[in-house]
């Protein structure tokens, strides 16, 4: 098993704040690891800084063995770098089918110039990342609602989308922030046996949830992160048994 | 050449001709901060307290004080029309960002365009002649204007400081422009505040036109540059800040009448754009004082979470 | 029959201003009033390579049209790196300060104009010729612009401005598309230029001025900003109402302010009675050749 993602002395705060106090953590190919940890402790900046939407004030983070550092988020995302939002971020004036044919890792049809001189290019390109899109709509079972306007679904609805589009990078790594909250029956287990899949299929994958339920089912691992730390890392059962990480994430 | 007279006087004259532009930036740096809305309809509200000052004064020959309470007047009144018609309209609409920016663009355009049709293209002033007695101070020349102006802008400036440091709706309006969410949750009416801090931006208007026009001609297209004056000053004094806008305003009018030592007069307005791509280009989130910035993330005390017992962090 | 011509070639060479404009502010989602600008750039920089270099007229044309563009892109860049907000201010800055530098340097003809530009055909070419030419341009730009906002490049525009975020996450270059359909507007508009320069023969920078700006944006605005066909109805309908007025034999010094009150009076109605325009743009996206399949679902 190789190491995808490597964070090493990951540091940020934000004015008094500190959302990142020198974490080290690797994520490894074929395994979930689930990120616990109270409201605050710092998963989601940890997401942005790895995915470059946020700058580490010190720090470094590798894609296999590549340094990310410096690099913008359309930069991470081209070597295989995908991640999922809290709060969603679907596209509402495209249908669900666009949210996805826009989110291939290579697109064709960003290049002006390529759409002047290599329209033969640029549609094989879209008529395969059609295929694939259609592909994981069936998977996810969104196929019947491919052609809605992505803002029109119900909730569970939309996050299967966000997670489908994520899908669309075939990247080496996933990051999933959320992806159940607000997520019941059906939804609930197509996620589960998507992720699953992905990871069989050697991708890295991290969640955040606080859906203790789903963190035990699907994880192979867990780090419980607290004040921008990382506090412990084992299985998962182990981690919400301990009573001191018990009581930090509740509170005294 | 380049004599202490010659400083001297460069220095001096900037800071008078810094009295109305100083107003200007900190009208456009407050309804920034505030409403946050670039309001290029400021050239219109300008347009307009010049205009009725014209009228007043040059046109129905009543006296100046008139003049200036006609500007003040007219000013007010478009800044009423502006947030009362447009811009609740716009913000109960949730209307996109562009929508604003054009429609504050638009408004500018209309008054100028009116102000065209009805008192002509040529320039005009608000006094018969623009000529004011000078008088000489240790090789300094000193006009009559120079002083009173630059009362007037200091006390405009001392009231607006006080005004927001210690009135209570100055208070709320610093408190909307940090979180105007959180300022409604204390049962700040947000609605009142923006359209309080648009009054406060029409009388600086007002007062600063005022002085423009009894110092230079102003054609119904003065207004835009004048206003474009302001937004390099609030871009490179850094949005959200403004006594660095006023300050940098008169930094500005310092370096613009300097050049007049180094490049030829037709070239003068030209500077403003150089200012304005300067800013954009290199200042485009304001200058920053990096030392005391530095100090104050620095110095902060790392909470008292760190204390929490870590004692096992490898439990693998 | 010549003032026929001289209208047609007119709105023609508005419906590729406002068609580009309308992908730059509509589709794009860029603030701009510069749009006239690169118009002149355009005009002035194919009318000096031509009168001033000797260089042959559709030679001349294609090099002013490329000038826009990297000008446009000069603009664009410094400018969009920051935020958006940064476009409309650089913008206005950027019209101003070219027209005070044509207006000031000598080899531009200063405030008086460039004149004996030369003019693209033989005197002995019928003069419907120049109009055909100009409409098959308006018609192509049009063609042109509605197959970039409609195919793959239009999909990640409207992602573009749904959530700049999101979209940079997955692997899409934001500013680099922005400078892209940013260029290729402003191209349009030089190129528009240059067919204006060899026709009329004559430029000044006061045709380049804000009034222009806001005759373009009124066009794309009561036409239906992100429609094909807005822009082409708002260019046509405005191009003929001024005309009505110049039929009144007004003296140009109330001509000029009387079209610019018409204009802006015009967006502010529109804006806020009618702010989807005479032809209403749709809610999604659809792509020019899936929109047969969402239609019939």
């Amino acid at each position: 098993m190789s190491a995808v993602v490597e964070i090493r002395g990951l540091e940020k705060r934000f004015g008094g704040i500190v959302v990142a106090d020198g974490i080290d953590l690797t994520l490894t190919a074929g395994r979930v690891l689930g990120l616990i940890g109270p409201n605050g402790a710092g998963k989601t900046s940890l997401f942005n800084l790895i995915s470059g939407v946020v700058r580490p004030d010190a720090g470094s983070v590798r894609l296999d063995g590549r340094p990310l550092d410096g690099m913008k988020m359309h930069q991470r995302a081209r070597l295989g770098l995908s991640r999922t939002w809290q709060n969603l971020r679907l596209f509402p004036s495209l249908s669900v089918l666009d949210n996805l044919m826009v989110a291939p890792r290579r697109y064709a049809g960003e290049s002006l110039l390529r759409l002047a001189f290599f329209p033969g290019v640029v549609r094989q390109a879209e008529a395969e990342s059609r295929r694939k899109a259609l592909q994981i709509l069936e998977r996810t079972g969104l196929a019947d609602v491919a052609n809605k306007p992505a803002g029109g679904l119900t909730f569970g609805q939309q996050k299967l989308v966000g997670v489908a589009r994520a899908l669309m990078n075939d990247a080496r790594c996933l990051l999933l922030d959320e992806p159940m909250a607000g997520v019941e029956g059906q939804a609930y287990q197509t996620i589960q046996n998507v992720v699953r899949d992905l990871a069989a299929s050697g991708v890295a994958v991290c969640v955040v949830e606080h859906n203790v339920a789903f963190i035990r089912d699907l994880c192979d691992e867990g780090v419980f992160m607290f004040a921008g730390r990382v506090l412990a890392r084992g299985a998962v059962a182990d981690l919400i048994a301990d009573p001191r990480l018990t009581e930090l994430y509740f509170g005294t | 050449m380049l004599s202490a007279d010659i400083i001297a006087q460069i220095l001096w004259t900037s800071l008078a001709t810094s009295s109305y532009a100083v107003l200007f930036a900190l009208a456009f740096a407050l309804v920034l901060k505030v409403n946050r809305v670039f309001n290029f309809a400021q050239a219109a509200m300008m347009t307009v307290s010049f205009y009725a000052a014209h009228a007043t004064v040059a046109l129905a020959g009543l006296p100046s004080w008139l003049g200036f309470l006609a500007a003040l007047a007219g000013s007010l009144a478009i800044a009423l029309l502006i947030e009362v018609l447009g811009f609740r309209t716009l913000r109960r609409r949730r209307a996109a960002q562009m929508f604003v920016f054009i429609f504050t663009l638009i408004i500018s355009e209309l008054v100028a365009y009116i102000a065209m049709l009805v008192f002509g293209t040529w320039p005009a002033t608000i006094f018969p002649s623009l000529f004011w007695p000078v008088t000489l101070v240790g090789g300094i020349a000193v006009s009559a204007w120079d002083l009173p102006a630059v009362g007037a802008m200091l006390l405009a400036v001392a009231a607006l400081f006080g005004f927001l440091r210690f009135a209570r709706m100055g208070q709320f309006m610093v408190a909307v422009s940090d979180n105007p969410d959180l300022a409604e949750l204390y049962g700040i009416a947000k609605e009142r505040v923006f359209l309080f801090a648009m009054v406060i931006s029409a009388l600086l208007v007002a007062l600063a036109m005022f002085l423009y026009g009894t110092r230079a001609q102003v054609q119904p297209t003065t207004s835009i540059e004048l206003m474009l004056f302001a937004i390099a000053a609030t871009i490179i004094g850094g949005i959200g800040n403004l006594w660095g806008a006023a300050i940098t305003a008169l930094l500005l009018g310092v370096v613009q009448n300097a050049s007049v030592l180094f490049i030829p007069s037709e070239w003068q307005g030209f500077l403003l754009y150089v200012f304005l791509f300067l800013a954009i280009v290199f200042f485009p989130n304001g200058i920053r004082l990096p030392q005391r910035s530095r100090r104050l993330t620095r110095k902060t005390p790392t909470p008292t979470l760190d204390a929490s017992p870590t004692s096992d962090p490898q439990k693998v | 029959m010549e003032y026929l011509y001289t209208i047609i070639i007119l709105v023609g060479l508005y419906v590729v201003l406002a068609s580009s404009f309308n992908l730059v502010i509509g589709y794009a989602g860029l603030i701009s009033i510069a749009h006239p600008v690169f118009y002149a750039i355009g005009a002035y920089g194919s009318a000096l390579l031509a009168r001033d270099f000797g260089w042959p007229a559709p030679l001349a044309m294609l090099a002013g049209a490329l000038l826009a563009v990297a000008a446009s892109i000069l603009l664009a860049l410094p400018s969009l790196r920051v935020s958006g907000d940064y476009l409309l201010i650089a913008s206005i800055g950027f019209q101003l300060g070219l027209l005070e530098i044509i207006k000031n340097v000598s080899w531009t003809g200063g405030a008086g104009g460039l004149t004996n530009i030369p003019a693209a055909f033989a005197p002995s070419t019928p003069h419907w010729v120049y109009a055909v030419i100009v409409v098959v341009v308006a018609a192509l730009s049009v063609l042109a612009v509605r197959a970039v906002a409609h195919g793959a490049y239009g999909r990640a525009m409207s992602a573009l401005r749904d959530d700049e975020l999101a979209f940079s996450m997955l692997g899409r270059n934001a500013v680099a598309m922005k400078v892209g359909s940013f260029a290729l507007g402003c191209g349009l508009a030089g190129f528009a230029g240059a067919l204006y320069a060899h026709q009329f023969r004559y430029l000044a920078p006061d045709q380049f001025e804000i009034l222009q700006s806001s005759a373009i944006l009124t066009m794309v605005v009561v036409g239906g900003l992100r429609t094909t066909w807005g822009p082409v109805v708002g260019a046509v309908m405005l191009q003929a109402l001024p005309q009505a007025i110049t039929f009144m034999n007004l003296p140009p010094s109330l001509l000029g302010p009387l079209q610019g009150l018409l204009f802006t009076g015009l967006v502010l109605v529109f804006m806020f009675i009618r702010p989807q325009g005479l032809i209403p743009a749709a809610d999604v996206w659809t792509g020019a050749k899936e929109a047969h399949d969402v239609g019939r679902r």
